[in-house]
């Protein structure tokens, strides 16, 4: 039986995971389960059953899902389903950080957030044209890279100093070398196909210290995908993520110089672990004059990414307000310094 | 709203600002300030140069003249201008007053600038050799309208800025300042634009495991020392030199002057 649902023992009602308690919660009676104290229906999912059409458990209609779906809502009795098959064996996912925002919680928070846009046009800011707020576990990989690197470079000190009528340059130069390690642990890639990755990348830091290991039932009442690429297609984009702060690193590492050329760079990244994750986000999607948008929001902490549209009145008049500004600013200057106004 | 009507009232303040002439009060009569002797201008140029150089003399209230001599005496050109100055009582405000003087000697190609009283203090040695430096390639080149243009275009922007103040400061200019007006407008939107998606908030230091990271091995290792020598340039002569000639001086009539003297 691939499809799991979780009906409150005591009436019957569909259970969903609420983030704020923390507890597999049933939506008629109120009952709340702590997801860690109860047995994982995960578990009892024979490995055989490799159906691929799904029905729901309580009232019997295709579930619709793609080929990635691991949780959704029944579209027509609204249950929760999550599609166990998907999340057994290679697909098991290691950790979960649970939602912590509610739904309603993230409606008022993106409201908040839309009104505070410089820039965005006005219609735009009453954020009253919100078509849809989908809370998401997204794929991510964790990872764990260990880098040994080793630089060598030229660098010089610079002192200069007058003696008499000439000046002196005294340029003193080394032959510098350095060793380091540099370990990135949790180190997060998203893994699915469907999220943009700049997106994504921006919604960054997560709190780890909150992550739970995977229990099923953290999924109910949400969407979840599982991973589109796995820990090795992703490996050059975690390799090119770490390298901005290894140069930072290497830069750091060599001070007290005036210049530093590095002639040699070697860098060796092992990938020592991978952790399949699932991070919750919230997807909302805005219709604002005939064109749809999409923004995320850290389930977690709450920041908002996306690219909001741009109103051009807005930046003419910032831009007319900020030269006029300096305009008369400079002419102030001028002034004092004698110039006359005109 | 009430932002926008405010940014508004600012735009319209600045576009009034820049299209309204500053200071329409027009001289009254027009005087001959051009004593055009060697016959450089033709009539119309002549008329329209005389009223240019009435209208922008009254705004700084001073006489802006224009002499030009086919010296058939060979009389020197400070000396030529001294004596006109003298004879002719110029000046805006009072006989013998507020006047500066362009003086062409066609005979040596020789050109004298000189300042009398608010013009003396306003137009220093310095500033009138800024303004022969403007205009001696116009002169050389026979343009000589180009040339008188120039001279009282500059003459009446140098006596709108403070004395002892480099008059060619480009924080003066009208360009200098409507272009950094426009970059700093620019940077600032484009920031602004830039940031609406939502910034990157990770650092190095977000994901590294300190406890295992860090510098493993060192080495500094001196290899040699590099010494130049520069000539420390000192300025003992007296304040630019080259290609200044005369300077001011005392008319017959007992009048000072600035003054800047060249050839052309």
């Amino acid at each position: 039986m691939p499809v799991i649902d979780y009906k409150c023992p005591n009436c019957g009602s569909g259970m969903v995971f609420d983030g704020r308690t923390g507890a597999l919660t049933c939506q008629g009676c109120g009952r709340q389960d702590n997801i860690e104290g109860i047995p994982d229906p995960l578990e009892q999912v024979s490995a055989e059953d490799q159906r691929r059409e799904y029905q729901c458990n309580s009232c019997g209609a295709a579930i619709m899902a793609d080929a990635v779906t691991t949780a959704t809502v029944c579209s027509f009795c609204g249950s929760a389903a999550v599609l166990g098959d998907r999340l057994t064996g290679e697909l098991a996912p290691a950790k979960v950080l649970p939602f912590l925002i509610s739904k309603e919680e993230a409606m008022v928070a993106f409201r908040k957030w839309c009104r505070n846009g410089l820039l965005t046009p006005d219609g735009f800011m009453t954020a009253d044209r919100i078509k849809g707020i989908t809370g998401v576990y997204v794929p991510f990989w964790l990872y764990e890279l260990h880098n040994r690197v080793e630089v060598h470079g030229h660098a010089t000190k610079v002192r200069t100093y007058t003696r008499g009528d000439y000046q002196y340059t005294e340029t003193q130069h080394y032959a510098v070398y350095r060793k380091l390690r540099l370990n990135y642990v949790n180190l997060p890639i998203d893994a699915s196909e469907k999220m943009n990755d700049e997106l994504m990348d921006k919604l960054e830091p997560f709190p780890y210290e909150r992550m739970k290991g995977f229990k099923s039932p953290y999924l109910a009442g949400y969407i979840a995908d599982k991973y589109s690429y796995d820990e090795q297609a992703l490996l050059p984009r975690a390799k090119e993520k770490i390298r901005s702060y290894i140069e930072s690193s290497i830069s750091s590492a060599v001070t007290g110089y005036t210049s530093v050329s590095f002639t040699d760079k070697q860098i060796d990244t092992t990938m020592k672990q991978a952790d399949y994750c699932l991070i919750p986000v919230w997807m909302v999607k805005y219709d604002y004059n005939r064109s749809e948008y999409v923004f995320a929001m850290n389930g977690q902490t709450g920041k908002v990414v996306g690219k909001p549209p741009i109103s051009k009145a807005k930046v003419a008049a910032w831009f007319a307000g900020v030269s006029g500004a300096t305009f008369l600013s400079l002419k102030v200057i001028s002034w004092m310094m004698g110039g006359g106004f005109l | 709203m009430r932002k926008q009507f405010a940014l508004l009232a600012v735009l319209f303040l600045l576009a009034a600002y820049l299209t309204v002439p500053a200071g329409t009060a027009a001289a009254a009569e027009t005087k001959k300030l051009i004593y055009d002797e060697a016959g450089l201008l033709s009539a119309e140029e002549y008329a329209e140069l005389n009223e240019m150089a009435n209208k922008y003399g009254a705004k700084r209230e001073t006489d802006m003249i224009i002499i030009t001599s086919n010296n058939p005496e060979d009389i020197d050109v400070v000396v030529m201008t001294q004596d006109f100055y003298d004879e002719m009582a110029l000046g805006y405000d009072k006989p013998h007053g507020n006047a500066v003087i362009l003086t062409l000697d066609m005979k040596n190609r020789d050109v004298y600038l000189a300042g009398f009283y608010k013009a003396e203090q306003y137009l220093d040695d310095g500033r009138l050799d800024q303004i022969r430096y403007k205009i001696t390639p116009d002169l050389s080149n026979g343009d000589y309208k180009r040339a008188f243009e120039k001279y009282i275009k500059t003459a009446h922007k140098y006596m709108g800025i403070k004395p002892g103040v480099n008059p060619e400061n480009p924080l003066f200019s009208l360009g200098f300042q409507l272009i950094a007006a426009v970059i700093v407008g620019g940077l600032v939107v484009g920031v602004m634009t830039f940031r609406t998606g939502g910034r990157v908030t990770v650092n190095r230091r977000t994901y590294e495991d300190a406890s295992t990271s860090g510098i493993v091995d060192r080495q500094d290792q001196y290899l040699r020392t590099t010494t130049t020598k520069r000539k420390i340039e000192r300025n003992t002569s007296s304040s630019s030199g080259g290609g200044r000639g005369g300077g001011g001086g005392i008319t017959g009539g007992g009048h000072s002057h600035s003054g800047s003297r060249g050839k052309f």
